[in-house]
């Protein structure tokens, strides 16, 4: 990761240290941040920066003017300035504020420093709002937890205009190596949760000689709140599941009805709750949610059951499970960090839990349909093509995390994909899928290039959440339909293997493509237009 | 107080220990140019409550005139 840090105050120090573990811009100066973010010759750009950084000192910012109406317009113009000169492939990082100066202390209206901090806040985060690629650098609370004695150095600011000390620039260069490492992993999508002495204390179904411990106090408390904490997790998406040695009956009344429970069931996307071993159960969740092993975070407080897990399944993610309640909300807070925390969500992530239950529901109903037909019948799918341009972003992270049904696994950043979006000789065929459960959101992305003699498709991705139901047949028809009525007589076919892509290997010539013959590593089929066979599939098209 | 002192240098340094002695002169080291002797003097102050007057640490050459203006 090609990073760079640029600030109004002196940061060389802190792209010394960050310099030593990672590929850093050796910021030339200070103070003219946005004259190089403006500059498009400039050295930064040179270095084709991935990620950048922006750590703006407020009082340098506002030239020590802390009249409020002053203060606003001055940080009105920087964000306005800022936002001319974002790229959509990088990503940046902008502090939010900490006040400091030495007159604060003697200023007669208290509420000053965090007035002036709030105006700033408002401004980064309608800015962050409106960018999908400008996220907030926690600075104020990392100055708040040195405290101003320990973060600041007036001695050096004279010297050299370096205003933080050894101990600020290295919890900044702690921040930035965290942050890059969160852009760098890829997060898990999954966290499988033990129930008794794990989501509450004592065991369920015993309530008669000892009631389980969740409430308002004590160790109930903690408990609770690493419910709290797992809460969080699931609304941004991550999947929850239980996997339990319980009575089924006990365990799920005890979820529905205990007056303290903050995870209920609609919040799991699926539960193994019975007498099986455990590794055979995540492995079944693993088989239903269509997700590999190593999407998964398991936590037990059983340590045989650990201990199983990691031997039989070492993909699995296993926790460690503190000695003491009061340490479980924490563990789970930096387990969100170390494995869950996503840089950008998008609605899609929101919804997943939904779809992802929805999906349960309907393996459900697959193992009780006999027959296949009639299953797919019942599902009432719809297909809906969508508007490219206006999911930009959706598109990208669906060609990007795509492993399964990818069939060149193609790679885009989101300006090469504007690009492609622009290209005149290129179509991109966009879909979204819905039925009897739900919608399943923007799940397919076909992309053509018209510009030869015969169209090409170079890239078709689809969410392997829809996979399984003839829909990419209905895809194909609708593209091939749609080529047909614009005068072009055949199609091209692409599939590139992959480790991972095995799944769609033979789909060109399940279509009725006719192989030709490869190109180095890549498979090519073709079809003429008007001949296509007749194929089944039960897919309504919107 | 001076090995304490040395010690710090070494860290802000980012060389191996032994690296700086009491001889040493701020030119011999690469590593010792005006950004790390800025912090060196904020460092002394924040962690050992040793203030070297500013004009005083701009004109240093040496760990041992940093011992004297120090008075250590």
């Amino acid at each position: 990761m090609r990073i760079g840090i640029l600030s109004n105050v002196n940061m060389n120090m802190v792209v010394r240290m960050l310099g030593r573990s990672q590929e850093v811009y050796q910021t030339e100066g200070y103070g003219n941040e946005l004259g190089i973010l403006l500059n498009p010759q400039s050295s930064l750009w040179d270095f084709r920066p991935q990620m950048l950084f922006l750590i703006e000192d407020l009082m340098e910012l506002l030239g020590h003017d802390i009249e409020p109406d002053n203060a606003k317009g001055q940080i009105a113009r920087w964000f306005s300035s800022f936002e001319q000169t974002l790229k959509p492939d990088c990503i940046y990082y902008v502090s939010d504020a900490y006040l400091w100066g030495v007159e604060l202390a003697a200023v007669a209206d208290g509420g000053c420093k965090s007035a002036l901090e709030q105006l700033w806040q408002q401004a980064l985060e309608q800015c962050v709002g409106s960018h999908p690629n400008v996220r907030i650098l926690p600075y104020r609370s990392m100055i708040e937890g040195l405290g101003e004695k320990n973060a600041f150095s007036l001695k050096t600011w004279y010297m050299g205009k370096i205003l933080h000390s050894t101990q600020a620039q290295q919890a900044i260069c702690q921040e930035i190596a965290t942050k890059v490492a969160l852009e760098s992993r890829v997060p898990k999508k999954v966290l499988l949760l033990d129930l008794d002495n794990t989501l509450w204390g004592g065991l369920a179904g015993e309530a008669d000689h000892t009631p389980i411990t969740l409430s308002e106090d004590h160790s109930g408390l903690a408990y609770k709140n690493l419910q709290r904490v797992i809460l969080q997790l699931q609304k941004q998406g991550v999947l929850l599941g239980i996997v339990s040695k319980n009575n089924r009956a006990d365990a799920m009344k005890m979820i529905a009805e205990h007056p303290h429970m903050v995870l209920r069931p609609e919040h799991f996307a699926i539960t193994k709750i019975n007498w099986e071993p455990k590794n055979e159960n995540i492995e079944a969740i693993a088989r239903e949610l269509n997700l590999g092993l190593d999407s998964m975070v398991f936590l037990d407080d059983n340590p045989s059951e650990r201990q199983l897990v990691q031997n039989m399944l070492p993909q699995v993610t296993v926790l460690d499970f503190p000695e003491h309640p009061e340490d479980l909300a924490p563990m789970m807070v930096q387990a969100y960090k170390d494995y869950f925390q996503k840089s950008t969500l998008t609605a899609e992530d929101l919804e997943k839990t939904a779809q992802y239950q929805a999906n349960a529901k309907r393996e459900e109903l697959k193992s009780a349909a006999t027959d296949f037909e009639g299953y797919l019948k019942s599902l009432e799918i719809c297909l809906i093509r969508e508007d490219a341009v206006e999911h930009l972003e959706r598109m990208t992270q669906l060609v990007n995390k795509t492993n399964q049904f990818n069939l060149t696994t193609c790679r885009y950043t989101q300006t090469q994909m504007q690009q492609t979006l622009e290209d005149t000789e290129k179509q991109v065929f966009l879909y979204r899928v819905e039925d009897c459960f739900g919608d399943s959101g923007i799940v397919a992305v076909v992309v053509v290039d018209c510009g030869g003699e015969t169209p090409v498709v170079e890239e078709f991705a689809m969410s392997c959440r829809v996979m399984g139901k003839k829909i990419e047949t209905a895809i194909v028809e609708d593209v091939e339909q749609t080529l047909l009525s614009q005068g072009y007589e055949a199609l091209l076919g692409l599939y590139i293997p992959t480790e991972k892509n095995q799944p769609v290997a033979k789909l060109w010539e399940q279509l009725g493509y006719e192989r030709l013959e490869d190109e180095g590593p890549i498979q090519r089929y073709r079809i003429v237009l008007a001949n296509g066979p007749e194929r089944v599939y039960f897919v309504q098209k919107k | 107080m001076r090995q304490k002192v040395i010690a710090l240098i070494e860290e802000i340094l980012n060389v191996a220990e032994g690296t700086v002695t009491e001889d040493t002169m701020i030119a011999q080291l690469e590593e010792w140019d005006s950004l790390a002797h800025v912090m060196i003097i904020g460092e002394l102050e924040q962690r050992l409550g040793i203030s070297i007057p500013l004009e005083e640490a701009i004109e240093l050459s040496g760990v041992r005139e940093l011992f004297e203006k120090a008075g250590i």
